[in-house]
């Protein structure tokens, strides 16, 4: 009852601030929630990891196999950006555009106007998103429940390909984005995440 | 009935004392009593109630009315210790708020070795032949030097007693549990000995079915101890003890994995006492051994896994005492430990040379005050040399009421393993190196071509990792406010720094860690201790203890403050910023513990029953939010009371018969409380052959 009563309460919010801050040449900020992005890998747990990346475009909301069109791809628990230079593993996308990158500690509510000096893109010697628990936006939690859980107060906030800016907030990497997952039985790599983005290019406010 | 045991005793035991207890400094011979006398704060004999410290004796009279059979069972019904289980198994003391690896565990003063994740096992200790346990609560590295940074437990066996004296125990409990006992003590003139035997063995139970693992493995093992003296003259003796102790565990694994723990104990002391009428010296060499070997084979009897940890103790000490009158007393000592480990993923075979010298002044400056102040220096090679002070004091305002204080240093080395492991996980890839390693593996790592980026530089590996250590502060004050009642407060707070943690130090061309130890944790636990006892009449007492504890690691705490921690309701709901208020605190500790103790004894009828309660308030395992800390939305093991009952009757001048059930609730946790396994009845026979 809590829960649902909070996010009724947050979605309202959202709202609110988009209808306060509608200018009349500007694009309404959109707010989305995806749910089950999959994003498989093979290798790893010591072997080269290869497979596809799951690429994203924030405009549309959506999945996309473009080469160019996309913000920000998955794999695994790898999330790379369209901007910057390969780390040179298998398989991944060559960069075409200017996308970049940063975590926000906080809320998403917390996180209003975007601090493009913090905005770094990958490089040859590691993803902006760093890899690893703890250090990007996931928590391993190792025995006895072996999760990835995605670390509460992480919020990402995105330059895309083209300028404009979106901020996300990962919910679950399992299948349904179940309320107690299970490590052994949900299946994983499996993305559900809220986001907001801002369609008005160069605008870095998201109130 | 326990003071007379003592009485008893002591005499025959110390012949410098031999005059009995008015000879014990901090006797007040006003008190038309006698009293309960512990060795272990002060390495003196010393009356418990004028002794400035918190320490507290469990006597054997106590162990025996709750038929316990293992050193576990009775420190969980001890107010303030809870037993806590290591992710090995092995149950060790949490004092004060602080982990089992910073209790030191003595067997007849004596330290015993083999702490394999840094817990020593309690179960190991089998408690058929305790005269007492006595417990000292704050740091006393000033006596007992690395390991005495909570407190130290040390374990008294029995003596020889004159004559010929023997006698017979044996138990059986659920879980098709044996526990069998024998004593034999034999002296005659000047001669003194003494054996015990214990062979303990179980079952086991399974409380999680169709994991392929048991919670507690079948096993069986054996302690045999044998204590020899020899007075030369009325003022040099001669003892020897020694202590051998074997078990063998039925180990079983997911995927038809069988195979065996074997671990081998042996401790041995040879001590020569010399007493005139002034000095008391101690001369004694000590050895002791711990050996354990395991291995897992496949259902083919193909070799799965084995490892192996050899460890090695040997120290000659000796130890002066220095009675200047009845008010004044010095302790010097001075001393040398030699320890070294064999160990699987072990970059070598480590050894450590560490002389010590310790002193210690015990004295009354005015009548009603006692001081005690003494210090100890340990000489290292590895780490910096460490000196422990210590002060206590006790005011006697009354013949019944008195405060006293300690405060005092104590530390803990760091452990061969983090100094010296070198470990690559074969199934996931990652690697966990020992500080003093870091430069040679991690080298031999990048020569492989295994790393991708170095995160912590190998220079600052230069210095030495440093002794975790603690502050520790008591104060209490004590009353007996009636011949009825009598009440003992206690308030504490540890400061503990360079706690010794892990982190990443490189990341491996596999995507997954190299880890290495560092000196990062500041932690303080602080509380406050009060017990009670009330005699109803001459059949029925009580006994209450409660505990406040909180236990927090200071960064963490700061953490909350500064608003850098959040929080979800629901897994998959929108994070929220937490306050210092939401910090819950460390891991496997209850902000409430109670012990409440009804005893019935009828000595006509020559029976006796009692019920224990203890009481654990909620704690929290793991985090289970995933923002790395401990805070109040997180899952916790619930609050619960545990009640064990033990009922005993004499039936003739020379037979005890006992009954009893342990967890009488049936309270059961299976994911969270190992350690209980539902309700256990149990049946005891003792018998005197003489």
């Amino acid at each position: 009852m809590k829960t649902i009563k909070f996010l009724i309460l947050s979605i309202m919010l959202i709202s609110f601030y988009n209808c306060e801050d509608d200018g009349p040449n500007l694009q309404d900020i959109q707010s989305v929630t995806v749910e089950d992005l999959h994003a498989p890998q093979e290798g790893g747990q010591g072997q080269p990891i290869s497979g596809q990346f799951t690429k994203f475009d924030f405009e549309t909301g959506s999945e996309t196999n473009s080469e160019t069109d996309w913000d920000i791809a998955f794999r695994g628990t790898s999330i790379i950006v369209n901007g910057g230079i390969s780390l040179g593993t298998n398989d991944e996308p060559e960069r075409t555009g200017d996308a970049g990158v940063y975590i926000f500690n906080g809320t998403m509510a917390e996180m209003v106007v975007v601090d493009t000096s913090l905005i770094t893109q990958d490089s040859s010697e590691g993803y902006a998103i760093a890899s690893g628990s703890g250090n990007g936006w996931y928590t391993y939690t190792g025995p006895p429940t072996y999760l990835i859980s995605p670390t509460p107060g992480k919020i990402l906030v995105f330059r895309t390909r083209d300028g404009k800016y979106a901020k996300m907030e990962i919910l679950s990497y399992y299948l349904g984005a179940p309320e107690n997952p299970d490590a052994f039985s949900d299946p994983s790599r499996y993305y559900t995440f809220n986001y907001a983005y801002q369609p008005n290019e160069g605008v870095t406010n998201f109130e | 009935m326990p003071t007379k045991i003592f009485f008893f005793i002591i005499p025959f035991l110390y012949p410098y004392y031999s005059f009995g207890q008015p000879n014990i400094l901090g006797n007040d011979s006003t008190k038309n009593k006698l009293e309960e006398v512990i060795i272990t704060g002060t390495k003196t004999e010393r009356v418990l109630s004028s002794l400035p410290l918190n320490a507290s004796i469990i006597k054997k009279e106590e162990i025996e009315k709750t038929n316990a059979t293992r050193l576990s069972d009775i420190i969980n019904e001890e107010l303030g210790l809870i037993t806590v289980s290591d992710f090995g198994g092995a149950e060790g003391i949490q004092m004060q708020g602080l982990d089992s690896e910073y209790t030191l565990i003595l067997i007849d003063n004596q330290p015993l070795v083999g702490r394999l994740a840094g817990t020593l096992d309690l179960n190991r200790i089998s408690v058929g032949n305790v005269k007492q346990i006595e417990i000292v609560r704050g740091p006393s590295s000033s006596l007992y030097g690395n390991n005495a940074f909570a407190g130290v437990v040390n374990i008294i066996t029995e003596e020889p007693k004159p004559g010929f004296k023997a006698e017979v125990i044996g138990s059986y409990e659920t879980h098709n549990t044996f526990d069998k006992n024998a004593n034999i003590s034999y002296r005659k003139n000047n001669f003194y000995s003494s054996m015990f035997f214990n062979s303990f063995s179980s079952n086991g139970y399974d409380l999680v079915e169709g994991d392929g693992l048991n919670t507690v493995n079948k096993f069986r093992n054996n302690t045999l101890q044998i204590k020899l003296r020899k007075d030369i003259s009325e003022k040099l003796n001669i003892k020897i003890n020694a202590r051998y102790f074997a078990q063998l565990i039925d180990n079983i694994a997911p995927n038809n994995l069988t195979g065996e723990t074997f671990t081998a104990e042996d401790n041995i002391s040879l001590i020569i006492n010399h007493n005139s009428d002034k000095f008391k010296t101690d001369f004694e060499i000590y050895y002791t051994s711990y050996f354990g070997d395991e291995f897992l084979n496949d259902d083919l009897g193909n070799r799965f896994s084995e490892s192996f940890y050899d460890q090695i103790l040997v120290k000659p000490e000796i130890k002066t005492v220095y009675k200047v009158d009845m008010q004044k007393e010095f302790v010097f000592g001075m001393g040398y430990k030699y320890e070294t480990l064999n160990r699987t993923f072990f970059d070598r075979k480590p050894k450590q040379n560490s002389p010590f010298i310790y002193f210690q002044y015990d004295f009354y400056p005015i009548e009603k005050i006692n001081l005690i102040f003494g210090g100890r220096f340990d000489k290292f090679k590895e780490y910096k040399s460490q000196f422990s002070p210590k002060l206590s004091g006790i005011f006697e305002i009354n013949n019944n009421e008195s405060i006293k204080f300690s405060a005092g240093y104590g530390y803990k080395t760091p452990d061969f393993r983090q100094l010296y492991f070198n470990f690559s996980n074969s199934s996931v890839g990652y690697s966990v190196i020992g500080y003093n390693v870091v430069e040679n593996v991690l080298n031999q790592l990048i020569e492989e071509g295994q790393i991708a980026n170095i995160i912590v530089p190998i220079e600052e590996f230069q210095d030495s990792l440093s002794p975790e250590n603690s502050f520790g502060l008591n104060i209490g004050y004590d009353i007996e406010v009636n011949e009825q009642v009598g009440i003992s407060t206690n308030i504490f707070r540890n400061s503990a720094k360079n706690l010794i943690d892990y982190r990443v130090i490189a990341n491996k061309n596999n995507g997954q860690n190299v880890f290495s130890y560092y000196n990062v944790n500041n932690v303080s636990t602080f509380g406050f201790d009060f017990k009670t006892k009330f005699k109803a009449d001459n059949y029925f007492d009580f006994s209450i203890g409660y505990q406040l504890l909180y236990a927090f690691d200071m960064e963490a705490r700061k953490a909350f403050e500064n608003g850098e921690i959040f929080a979800r309701l629901t897994p998959t709901s929108p994070a929220f910023r937490l306050n210092k208020s939401d910090y819950f605190g460390l891991y496997n500790r209850s902000r409430h513990m109670g012990i409440f103790k009804i005893n019935y004894n009828d000595l006509e009828k020559k029976f006796s029953a009692n019920i224990r309660l203890r009481y654990r308030s909620k704690y929290g395992l793991f985090d289970s939010n995933s923002n790395n800390y401990l805070d109040k939305y997180d899952t916790f093991v619930k609050g619960h009371i545990t009640a064990n009952l033990s009922l005993n009757k004499k039936i003739n001048s020379k037979t005890m018969i006992s009954g009893g059930i342990e967890n009488m609730f049936n309270y059961l946790d299976a994911e969270n409380i190992s350690s209980l396994s539902g309700r256990i009845y149990y049946l005891r026979i003792k018998h005197n052959l003489n």
